[in-house]
């Protein structure tokens, strides 16, 4: 290294600690700038006002969305609940149109073969038992609802009771839905269907029965014409 | 002559690699430290164009002056004496020097390079 270059290696020295330095500074400055205890008092002030504008602000927001949340919760329950009312009327629809399969305690009356029995001693039975409170009925397995028909065919030498137009067979089984003690009282009392059967030698028997078991009518009905009337 | 320059380019990028966690308290001793460190450099550039150049002066005054201004500040922080103002005026009066100072000589040169018989 000549005299003339020796001030090459020592100024290099020298720039690369500068290099450093001001980097660090750089560093340390732009920290600085964004650094809050070095903002100016105006600013901070400025800055805490509208942190706490939109604090509020947001505030409100929350409790406008608290109140619509309660209000939509509140309705859906008043949903929900005239969800379970129709529900309830709809089974109970279903029960009394007998388009579905219900079971309980109620009665079974079994009248043997060869009773003289005639297919108005089957429909006042029937009437006695609906009268009596009785909540579903069945006949041989066919339920009964508004449409059933019970009527009587001929052929030469017998006579059949029909159940919609199909014959019915011996022993005519009666079960009805209901409370067993209500349903036996109303056909059993003085002078009643049982009274006025066994004037004519028809002994039907009466069983009450823990659980029966009633089927759904084969053909549900259906409404094609008839509109309903709204009143008011 | 690109060698310093190389030097200065190294030196930033080694110190954005490195982050330095300097409080925030002292980085106004840091900023009298470049202050220092700046009219030292000059300084340095100065006396190579005065071809008086002597890098052991060179390298202990950058260092020296670099950690004494910062720990003059300090000090004078800590005494209530703003030595920091006088530090700030001090190098950068030597600083605007050292700067006319090289003007002067590199326009001088390069009128003496131009001219065959100038001055």
């Amino acid at each position: 290294m000549t005299p003339k270059d020796s001030w090459r290696l020592p100024l290099t020295i020298v720039f690369v600690f500068l290099g450093i330095l001001l980097s660090a500074q750089f560093q340390v400055q732009s920290r600085l700038v964004s650094d809050l205890s070095m903002q100016k008092t105006e600013d901070l002030i400025t800055m805490v006002r509208n942190l706490s504008d939109k604090r509020l602000q947001l505030e409100t927001e929350l409790i406008d969305a608290q109140s619509k949340l309660a209000s939509i919760r509140s309705s859906r329950a008043d949903e929900k609940k005239i969800a379970e009312n129709l529900t309830a009327e709809l089974n109970k629809l279903a029960i009394v149109n007998g388009t579905q399969e219900v079971k309980g305690p109620g009665l079974k009356i079994t009248i043997p073969a060869n009773s003289p029995v005639l297919y108005v001693d089957i429909v006042s039975i029937i009437n006695e038992l609906w009268a009596a409170g009785a909540e579903a009925i069945a006949v041989n397995g066919n339920r009964i609802n508004l449409y059933t028909s019970f009527y009587y065919a001929e052929t030469e030498n017998y006579m059949f009771i029909t159940l919609n137009h199909k014959p019915l067979y011996f022993p005519i089984i009666i079960e009805a839905i209901g409370n067993p003690n209500t349903l036996e009282k109303g056909l059993t009392l003085p002078g009643g269907i049982i009274d006025n059967l066994i004037l004519f030698h028809i002994e039907p028997q009466l069983e009450q029965v823990e659980e029966l078991t009633l089927p759904a009518v084969i053909n549900e009905p259906f409404f094609s014409e008839a509109v309903e009337v709204k009143n008011n | 002559m690109w060698m310093p320059l190389l030097g200065l380019l190294f030196g930033a990028i080694l110190g954005s690699a490195i982050s330095f966690e300097i409080p925030i308290a002292y980085a106004k001793y840091m900023s009298i430290a470049v202050l220092a460190s700046l009219d030292s450099v000059f300084g340095g550039i100065k006396s190579v164009l005065e071809d008086r150049f002597d890098g052991f002066i060179l390298l202990t005054g950058f260092f020296s002056n670099t950690l004494l201004a910062a720990m003059l500040a300090y000090l004078g922080d800590k005494l209530g004496v703003d030595l920091y103002m006088a530090a700030v005026f001090a190098f950068g009066v030597r600083l605007f020097q050292n700067l006319a100072t090289i003007r002067h000589h590199l326009i001088s040169r390069t009128l003496r390079n131009l001219g065959p018989d100038k001055r």
